[in-house]
């Protein structure tokens, strides 16, 4: 018998963000490599996480717990989050599990880096010393 | 003579074995080891057994007689059990004559039906062989002549293997209950003349089995314990669990019994794998045409047995052998019985001498006695019980009958209610033993080896190794240059042996005390103890738990007067950051479940695990499955009840959610049993408007009460998962409720078809 492949973690950097893309299944082995790859990435110096799910089918609540994990190692980087690409199971499963205070949602990694960037502009205006 | 074995002549297969030789489970090595005296190159005059009360040694030996007598062209094998039923020495002399005799003779005529002739010995004589007819003749007659004379009689009996052994004839002498001719009456004395007929022998090869704690004192007694020399040892013990659940199925299957694995594995737990006591209670179900089933089937029966059947007779003759007397015996029965009901463990003997009411002389032998039978041990100034839970069972029951006269219906419906509520208790124990993760084994492995220094803290495996693959995390272990040098172990022993205390809040499994040295050479300065212990925890060990762990490891250390100390804690999942902050401040080792795998890996080869598969038909609207836990095996069943859900048109949404659940459900079954067989087994049913799933496992099932998940609490413990399952459960489907069956829990769980 064949057991269902795990597809690796993969991650990309755009500038300051880091995008990981969770696997096919987020269990809590995929879980923390997961974290074990958004660490890394804040260690490399990146403000911005984008957990992308695009490939991810099914998640269960051990990989779920494993992204509370991801969500307090960002918080205490000071770094900004967003899952994007989220299907209707895995949204269903952070909604019940509490997830969705913690963290924004983007409908796809596209539109999480928008989001991040306008975000950005605005802490920078925000962040600019007024000159009388 | 032809060489025979007895797969060659199945007839051959059983001359006094009690069970075929394939039932015989658990004592392959033993047996061997018995055989392997026969041939001529044997360098071993013989071999002392040392067996456990109601091992199966009788049935050892006579299975190795079987196999003796049909190798043939080796040494003859006698077979002779000094029991009980002949009370003198005299005539236990003349009954070995004359098993000497018809089992000489025949397997010399290749004849097992002569084996247990009841001719006498002279008409035996006849049937000899020409070779040997002379001899035999010979000795008859001197037998004859004998007569009145007891102490030239004994010695003329015991004289037949040297008398064979002198014409050319080898023979290895079974000797069963040796302990017995302690007790045989008359003016010989057995003691010098068995020590005599060894020393005298130099054709003959013995085997002396007996109670492992009466057999050296009967057998070095009164000679001189050169005698023993060239002596192999064997123990025999009752059947390790794997063993005496084969035993079980194998008679089961023989006797025709219907047996569930759960009443096997409660079988083999409640008689400590036993093999007399089980092959008693197995023979008792097939002559009453009782099905073990249930547990309600196999206390039922077990009750039955131990107030009136064939265990009841078993024990009964024991407690007699110990204390013959009407009188006596009543006294022992309050004795022991009131005792098992104390905290107290060791009573002074003097106390049980007064309270039975004995002289020094009576007491001590009656004190023997219990201590061969290991029903108590005994000192010359202390008595511990140590009776196992069938005879604690035996003797309440008997007391209460027997001493307290209580209604035999009272005492049969309350012995029954007890071992039922017993029964899942006891499965607990041995799953919790079971799913123990080995310290013991593992500290004794250590033996000076250098191990990766990460494999013994917890942060730092976790820092480095968090999220690779096995084989990335194998090979960069081999590349660690911090390496930790174990010391070597000379002993190991459970915490409570050393620490009483630990015993309340320890198994015995989880908690160990390993001395050895550090250094090469034994010398005081590298003379250390490690003290090590698991921590039970489902989820990280937090730094409360690790805390009190510290201090109870602390404590044992003190205690002992232990000098130079490492302290190691196991948490299968871990610790968390605070926890681990706390071990490293205390200088405490610390390990989870995947870096102790991998030190077991590199202190020892893998094993080999057992595998099984069993199948059974279902009705066309029912799917079984049965899966492997770990390994995301769930989603093997995700998808297969993603096919099935299908087929019953329900909405891509819902079967997401079916999916989820059964997932979740997997989960837990892995994650909150002891499951001593490691799978789960699934059932698809499709009734009229909804699909139902039956997840059950066996084990220890504790599930989180749904009640509690429903309203969210324990969402905040470590890494706030602990529930969550259950609580998807039942947010994802229509029906959930939870079933506690014999060995586990089953939850069932259904989603309704909307249109």
């Amino acid at each position: 018998m064949t057991l269902p492949s795990v597809s690796p973690v993969r991650s990309a950097r755009i500038g300051n963000v880091a995008v990981i893309y969770a696997s096919d299944y987020l269990n809590r082995f995929n879980g923390e490599r997961l974290e074990r790859e958004c660490r890394l990435r804040l260690g490399e110096g990146c403000r911005a996480l984008v957990v992308d799910f695009r490939h991810t089918d099914l998640v269960n609540s051990i990989g779920v717990s494993m992204l509370r994990g991801v969500i307090d190692v960002a918080e205490k980087a000071g770094a900004r989050l967003i899952f994007a690409d989220v299907n209707g199971q895995a949204a269903q499963l952070f909604e019940l599990l509490g997830l969705m205070r913690d963290v924004a949602l983007a409908p796809n990694e596209q539109a999480a880096l928008t989001l991040l960037a306008e975000s950005e502009t605005t802490t920078t205006a925000d962040t600019t010393p007024h000159s009388d | 003579m032809p060489t025979e074995t007895p797969d060659q002549h199945p007839h051959f297969k059983r001359v006094l074995g009690r069970i075929p030789p394939n039932d015989f489970v658990g004592r392959s090595v033993e047996l061997q080891e018995i055989v392997s005296l026969a041939p001529d190159s044997a360098r071993r005059r013989g071999l002392l057994v040392l067996s456990a009360p109601a091992s199966g040694v009788t049935e050892l030996l006579r299975q190795a007689y079987d196999k003796l007598f049909a190798q043939r062209g080796e040494a003859t094998p006698i077979y002779f059990s000094w029991s009980h039923s002949v009370d003198t020495v005299l005539n236990s002399a003349r009954q070995f004559l004359h098993a000497f005799l018809s089992q000489f003779i025949a397997h010399r005529r290749g004849e097992p039906r002569l084996v247990n002739s009841p001719l006498p010995v002279h008409e035996l004589a006849e049937l000899a062989i020409p070779a040997d007819a002379g001899w035999i003749q010979k000795l008859i007659g001197n037998y004859e002549r004998a007569r009145g004379d007891e102490n030239a009689l004994v010695r003329l009996c015991l004289s037949a293997p040297q008398q064979a052994a002198a014409h050319g004839s080898r023979t290895l002498i079974l000797f069963d209950d040796m302990h017995a001719i302690d007790e045989l009456k008359g003016d010989v004395d057995l003691r010098i003349e068995s020590a005599r007929l060894s020393v005298a022998n130099a054709g003959t090869q013995f085997v002396y089995a007996g109670l492992r704690r009466r057999l050296l004192d009967v057998l070095n007694g009164e000679s001189s314990a050169h005698r023993l020399d060239n002596f192999g040892t064997l123990h025999v013990d009752g059947l390790n669990m794997r063993n005496a659940r084969i035993l079980i199925e194998r008679l089961a299957f023989s006797l025709h019994v219907p047996l569930s694995d759960e009443s096997r594995d409660l079988l083999a737990q409640q008689f400590s794998g036993n093999p007399l006591l089980l092959s008693l209670y197995l023979q008792a179900a097939h002559n009453k045409s009782i099905e073990l089933e249930t547990y309600l089937d196999c206390q039922r029966l077990y009750v039955d047995e131990l107030l009136g059947g064939r265990l009841h007779r078993r024990l009964n003759v024991v407690l007699e052998n110990i204390a013959p007397a009407v009188s006596l015996r009543r006294g022992l029965l309050r004795a022991l019985h009131e005792s098992s009901l104390t905290s107290v463990t060791k009573t002074p003997a003097e106390a049980w001498r007064k309270k039975l009411d004995l002289d020094p002389g009576e007491f001590d032998n009656l004190m023997t006695r219990l201590h061969a039978y290991e029903l108590a041990s005994y000192t010359a100034t202390f008595l511990e019980i140590t009776a196992c839970a069938v005879w604690r069972d035996y003797l309440r029951a008997n007391y209460r009958l027997q001493i307290s006269a209580e209604p035999r219906a009272l005492v049969v419906a309350e012995t029954l209610t007890e071992t039922l509520k017993r029964a899942p208790q006891t499965m607990a124990r041995q799953y919790r033993r079971e799913s123990a993760l080995g310290l013991r084994e593992l500290l004794a492995r250590f033996d000076h080896q250098r191990v990766p220094a990460s494999l013994f803290h917890f942060e730092k495996f976790t820092s480095l190794y968090l999220g690779l693959q096995p084989e990335e995390v194998v090979a960069t272990l081999d590349a660690e240059s911090e390496l930790l040098r174990l010391p070597q172990v000379i002993h190991t022993a459970a915490g409570g042996s050393f620490h009483a205390p630990m015993r309340q809040v320890s198994d015995e499994e989880r908690c160990a005390v390993a001395h050895g040295f550090d250094t090469n050479g034994y010398t005081d300065a590298g003379e250390v103890v490690w003290v090590a212990a698991e921590i039970e925890s489902k989820v990280e060990a937090g730094r409360a738990i690790t805390e009190v762990w510290c201090e109870r490891l602390k404590l044992l250390a003190q205690a002992c007067g232990f000098r130079r100390v490492r302290f190691w804690l196991v948490a299968p999942e871990g610790f968390t950051a605070e926890a681990g902050e706390l071990l490293t401040r205390r200088e405490v080792l610390s390990s989870n479940r995947r870096q102790l795998e991998m030190l077991t890996v590199r202190l020892s080869p893998a094993g080999a695990a057992d595998k099984a598969a069993e199948t059974s038909a279902a009705p066309a609207n029912e799917f079984e499955m049965v899966i492997p836990m770990g390994g995301d095996t769930e989603l093997i069943a995700a998808q297969a009840v993603e096919q099935i859900a299908r087929r019953l048109n329900f909405q891509p949404e819902a079967i997401n959610q079916i999916k989820t659940a059964l997932i979740e459900a997997c989960i837990n079954a892995t994650e909150h049993s002891l499951s001593p067989d490691r799978k789960i087994y699934q059932r698809f049913r499709i009734e009229d408007d909804k699909l139902v799933i039956i997840v059950s496992s066996r084990g220890v099932g504790v599930p989180t009460p749904l009640s509690a998940v429903s309203n969210g609490e324990g969402s905040e413990s470590a890494k706030g998962r602990r529930g969550w399952g259950l609580k998807l459960i039942r947010a994802l489907m229509d029906e959930v409720e939870f079933e506690r069956v014999d060995d586990g829990t089953r939850l069932r769980m259904a989603k309704h078809l909307r249109p």
